[in-house]
């Protein structure tokens, strides 16, 4: 028994080790840096400041407007997404198995290969309002055209939708796996008892696919909660502050700035919203199932 | 006899290979003999003399970490010689702007480094000077031959950007300088000369928009983009306004750093802030996201009449690769809110070796090769910025390159301290910028804009422990 005990320490112990050299540890100096005035540029000036970091940080309007907009990012871009996802993966199923289906859904695919810090790159170039073939398309419909990153009202709007046309494959590959494992017959039987498709979706696949879209909801909240790739490579936070969001927020404090405490302290916040926010999501689709 | 054959065949198929082989490896060795022969160094005149100054570096590995700035791989493609006159091989390794600072950062607090030379802009002079991640070259630059440095031929105002309290902290062999870019073309049509005050850029702005003999033109394009980009902006425009933003920072201040009290509510300031505003209208659209290489393309691509670069970016205008408006272009000295009060921006980048390096010598040996005075004609010829005097002089440049004269008539117009090279200097252009593109979108007007700029600069700079008014 005790060389049983010693066999699963050495299988388990190098995570172990792992994890708390790369997760455990960086949280706790985290946490210890948020107490001090430590710039990686300037080394301490008063050395231990209490709750000063995190007194300045909640009347810091920046970072309140990078909270607020973190939200409307996350509410938006993960209902649309959740949604979009769903009608497209039904769109897929209705035609599984046949070729061109398969063709067309590794195409749609193809965004979620690409790094976020590349698609954003690249977005700025679609999405430029002079140059931008998006705008050129546009034109060509004789719809006008869009300021797109170019203005503070449409900027977060523009981090939307490039959010959206990267992920929503995602989204739409794990509900298409759940509609896949619906058993037929259930379809067959609400149809000879005259349910109509809208009344199969809202009867049959939402409840059983509860828990595929819970994880879904979940993974996208925790990545839109963090997004930082797509937002620098794109507007930097402006115009203005507009798109500014936390993890962009923390990061200029600590790696611009060099104010490593006072951005430990954002991280940290960051983190703590994250945490509850899934943590009680989770619970409430646990809850549902 | 016929039980044999098998073996005879087999016998003779071996030898045939073998022999084959054997030719085969003799070509080889012909043809690497002859590669090898090839890649004999074959030195210039001028090579021959440098490798006597320069130490015998073969086998060992020289590492630049700098700006990618358009002239990154003019520098790479000089560096091969000094790679055949010492034999060392020469990386370069180019980054975005912030990339740059923040690598080269915290590159510059490891206890040893990789990096042997660190390029570093003029606004970062103080804060690598004071936190010691670059050497001090004064020693070095007074052990070399007066002629091989040639000091006084580096722009005057350079000379004071990359000297900090009596340190040396780099050879400015990059240096920047804002001049004026006008569409020459349309604006002789139009009748207009090319704008010596700020008035003079807002109606030539006002003529070239919207106007239906000239569809798809806009009349300027500026970096609006918010933090550092529109940040910048401010400090390059201040002082042709009048302005100075802090109480000792202007043109001529003995001491740009004695008082710190942040000065951004000063009518100049708001009347900077103002300028860009009532820009915004002649700008192509999304204009506030606009930074420096969207500048530079709406203008090399004639989408626009005239914009306000760095002088890096002047060759690129010349360039029939990169340019849609070659001999359409014009150069004229920075504007001014009244005639004569012009103070160009000044900028660049400036060679230092990495305090942490493992091989100073050899890094040094490398900087005094580049910045010396025919490299570094070569070095402008390839597209880099020039530095020196001697480069308006010289018939080739000056034949190459219509725009020097008007870099002639602005390097000594300029204003070292144009932004501030203190360790704070990155926090306080972003934090500049912030505030004005926060003005520019109208979420603020200028007026509170400037009022809680200065409040927020004056604590910042105030616990940092400059000299700041109550």
């Amino acid at each position: 028994m005790h060389a049983n005990r010693i066999e699963k320490l050495l299988f388990i112990g190098p995570v172990i080790v792992l994890l708390i050299l790369f997760s455990v540890f960086p949280l706790l100096y985290s946490l210890f840096m948020s107490f001090t005035d430590f710039s990686i540029a300037r080394g301490y000036t008063n050395g231990f400041i209490g709750l000063d970091n995190y007194v300045q940080l909640m009347k810091n309007k920046q970072f309140l407007v990078s909270i607020f907009n973190t939200a409307k990012l996350i509410v938006f871009g993960v209902s649309t997404q959740i949604l979009l996802g769903f009608v497209i993966a039904k769109l897929f199923k209705a035609r599984h198995g046949s070729r061109l289906t398969t063709f067309l859904r590794t195409i749609y695919i193809i965004p979620i290969m690409v790094t976020p810090l590349i698609f954003g790159l690249i977005s700025v170039y679609l999405f430029d309002p002079v140059y931008g073939i998006i705008n050129y398309i546009l034109q060509a419909l004789d719809l006008g055209t869009m300021t797109w990153y170019g203005s503070e009202k449409t900027a977060l709007f523009t981090i939307y939708i490039v959010d959206t046309w990267q992920w929503t494959p995602f989204t739409t590959l794990l509900i298409l796996t759940g509609l896949l494992n619906v058993n037929e017959s259930l379809y067959e039987a609400s149809s000879i008892d005259g349910a109509s498709v809208l009344q199969q979706v809202f009867h049959i696949e939402i409840p059983l696919l509860s828990r595929v879209v819970g994880i879904a909801v979940i993974m996208r909240f925790m990545d839109i909660f963090r997004m930082f790739d797509l937002i620098y490579a794109s507007t930097k936070g402006g115009p203005g502050i507009s798109t500014e969001v936390i993890s962009l927020f923390a990061y200029r404090q600590s790696f611009n700035f060099y104010k490593t405490g006072f951005g430990s302290t954002a991280a940290l916040i960051a983190l703590i919203l994250t945490v509850f926010f899934s943590s009680k999501l989770n619970t409430y689709l646990s809850r549902e199932n | 006899m016929v039980l044999h054959l098998p073996y005879l065949f087999k016998e003779v198929c071996m030898k045939r290979l073998s022999l084959s082989l054997v030719l085969v490896f003799i070509l080889a060795g012909f043809v690497f003999a002859n590669g090898a022969v090839e890649d004999q160094v074959t030195l210039t005149a001028e090579e021959e003399m440098w490798s006597s100054e320069l130490h015998d570096w073969s086998g060992k590995t020289i590492r630049v970490m700098m700006i990618g700035d358009p002239w990154i791989d003019s520098l790479i493609e000089i560096s091969k010689n000094f790679e055949r006159i010492t034999g060392a091989k020469v990386i370069v390794d180019g980054y975005g702007y912030d990339q740059t600072h923040e690598k080269e950062v915290l590159e510059g607090n490891q206890p040893n480094s990789d990096v042997d030379i660190i390029v570093l802009d003029a606004p970062w002079v103080g804060e690598f000077a004071e936190a010691g991640y670059v050497e001090n070259l004064k020693p070095y630059i007074e052990k070399e031959d007066s002629d091989l440095i040639a000091w006084n031929d580096y722009f005057s105002t350079f000379r004071d950007v990359v000297t900090w309290k009596d340190q040396i902290v780099g050879l400015p062999f990059a240096s920047y300088y804002v001049m004026g870019n006008y569409r020459k073309d349309i604006l002789d049509k139009e009748g207009f000369d090319f704008p010596v005050t700020t008035d003079d850029v807002k109606a030539i702005a006002k003529h070239f928009s919207n106007n239906p003999d000239y569809p798809n033109m806009y009349g300027v394009a500026m970096n609006n983009q918010s933090g550092s980009a529109v940040g910048q902006a401010f400090f390059e425009w201040i002082y042709s306004f009048g302005g100075k933003p802090f109480m000792s920072m202007y043109p001529g201040s003995p001491d740009s750093y004695a008082d710190m009290t942040p000065n951004f509510d000063s009518p100049e300031a708001k009347e900077t802030v103002q300028f860009f505003i009532d820009l915004l209208e002649y700008q192509p659209e999304g204009a506030l996201s606009i930074a420096w290489d969207d500048r530079a393309k709406y203008f090399a691509s004639g989408y626009v009449a005239q914009a306000f670069m760095w002088s890096a970016r002047m060759a690129m205008l010349e360039d029939p690769n990169k340019s849609a408006v070659i001999d359409k272009v014009d150069f004229g000295l920075f504007p001014s809110s009244e005639p004569g009060k012009s103070a160009p921006p000044l900028g660049g980048w400036l060679m230092g070796i990495a305090s942490n390096g493992n091989q100073k010598d050899m890094a040094w040996d490398f900087i005094k090769w580049f910045c010396s005075q025919d490299v570094h004609q070569e070095f402008v010829m390839a597209g880099g910025p020039p530095s020196r005097y001697s480069i308006f002089t010289d018939p080739e440049t000056t034949a190459k390159y219509s725009w020097l004269d008007t870099l002639e008539d602005t390097v000594d117009r300029s204003y070292a301290d144009c932004r501030p090279r203190i360790p704070e200097s990155n926090e306080i252009i972003t934090t500049v910028g912030t505030y004005i593109s926060r003005a520019m979108t109208g979420e603020l007007t200028v007026d509170k804009a400037m009022k809680a700029l200065n409040v927020e600069l004056a604590e910042m700079l105030s616990n940092a422990g400059y000299n700041v008014s109550k």
